[in-house]
């Protein structure tokens, strides 16, 4: 190895293993020497470069780690709350869309909850039959009148449903009383044309501002009855 | 319920965490704050960069996998950190080549002095000389490593080493070649 190869390599690292550079180091005491003088070189840079390191400095990097991860971490508490009062406000919407909802029945549950209630009241073969001019009466609430009576009238009565004020007929049926409901429209109840549980079914049309709802049991031709009231009932706009 | 189950856990991570933290802070800042300070020569601002470089570490630890990498990840961060210095602002210290080192011969032993004016002719090394010299002396840096951390190859590093060399040899061959004439 040439000596300046020798030099090169000592200089840019004098600690080298590399075979040919330690091997040339053993063999030629010039190139002994010259590789103890930049060894001891290197002590004194080491020696130099440690320059004094802040007594706090340690402690100062602790403090504000510390500082940074509180921030941090009040962020992320910050960032929980907004989360935790999202999610009690989207409860609480739904509650009370659920709410709503249960208001929110249908015509048909009203009425067919209504008939259960009254289940049995009426005889379907009752004497005590009610006249056109009473019926009139107080069809006049609903600014509705009957051309003429539509069979045997056995009730004719005023009934809160759903806390609004309707009219309860009870006519007499083939096999049970037909039940006639005429309701105010209401826009927050779900409007169904056809309804009916495992006992009565039921009909809704709409007359201007009334529903007008039929309900009988199973056996009963509700179209007929529809058709009769739609021929019978006028209303007065 | 998940809170419950979750809080222990993380506040556990968060722990481990702090543990490592501090180890890394421990084993390493007195050769981040070195390395930092050959890098500018100003205590305050080596001080600075060092702060901001454990500062991004803690945030990123999670991404240290090999805690023998850690030296040479938190050398990245530090280069990082002191490149975006210069971004901020420009002409603060980029004409500083003289070196302030507070007076401190008077008080100071002979190899206190004999640090000293190494200290000064290491500082006037141009950087991309110096910057490979004190990875290798104080970091303990192979020529491989070095190349990697730099972003050179090993030849030029190897080169930028043995002249780095070279010159502070010739400087201390001047200065014994003038005690000697002194002397004689």
């Amino acid at each position: 190895m040439d000596d300046l190869q020798f030099r090169r390599s000592i200089y840019a690292d004098p600690k080298t293993q590399d075979d040919a550079v330690v091997l040339a180091k053993n063999t030629d005491p010039a190139k002994q020497k010259f590789a103890t003088a930049v060894e001891q070189l290197d002590v004194e840079i080491a020696k130099a470069m440690q320059v004094p390191v802040p007594d706090d400095l340690y402690n100062k990097l602790i403090l504000r780690q510390t500082l940074a991860s509180h921030q941090q971490q009040k962020r992320k508490n910050r960032i929980h709350l907004a989360l935790a009062a999202s999610f009690a406000f989207a409860v609480g919407l739904t509650f009370n869309m659920l709410q709503d909802s249960h208001v929110r029945t249908s015509l048909g549950d009203i009425a067919l909850a209504h008939m259960h209630h009254e289940e049995g009241f009426f005889n379907n073969n009752a004497g005590n039959l009610v006249s056109l001019a009473a019926l009139n009466t107080k069809m006049a609430d609903f600014n509705g009148s009957f051309v003429q009576s539509l069979g045997q009238l056995i009730s004719a009565q005023f009934c809160p449903l759903n806390g609004t004020k309707s009219l309860h007929l009870v006519f007499q049926g083939q096999s049970s009383p037909v039940n006639v409901i005429i309701l105010p429209s209401d826009p927050t109840l779900d409007f169904a044309s056809h309804f009916n549980d495992n006992q009565f079914k039921g009909q809704v049309i709409q007359n201007h501002d009334n529903n007008v709802i039929v309900i009988g049991d199973k056996n009963e031709s509700l179209q007929q009855w529809q058709n009769k009231l739609n021929e019978n009932i006028i209303w007065s706009i | 319920m998940r809170n419950k189950i979750g809080e222990p856990q993380v506040s556990n991570i968060m722990i481990t965490k702090q543990v490592r933290y501090e180890a890394l802070v421990k084993a390493l800042h007195g050769d981040l704050y070195r390395y930092a300070y050959w890098l500018c020569h100003e205590k305050q601002v080596a001080e600075d960069l060092v702060q901001e470089t454990f500062l991004r570490a803690w945030r990123a630890l999670d991404a240290l996998k090999d805690e023998k990498a850690a030296k040479s990840w938190l050398i990245t961060i530090l280069r990082r950190e002191n490149a975006r210095r210069f971004e901020r602002k420009r002409f603060d210290m980029s004409e500083y080549e003289e070196v302030s080192i507070p007076d401190v011969k008077s008080t100071s032993t002979e190899q206190q002095i004999e640090n000293i004016w190494l200290r000064e002719k290491i500082s006037q090394l141009p950087q991309e000389y110096r910057e490979p010299l004190v990875l290798q002396v104080l970091g303990g840096f192979s020529g491989e490593d070095i190349a990697a951390l730099l972003n050179l190859n090993k030849n030029t590093v190897m080169t930028r080493l043995f002249r780095a060399r070279n010159q502070l040899k010739d400087a201390l061959d001047d200065k014994q070649q003038q005690r000697g004439q002194h002397n004689g």
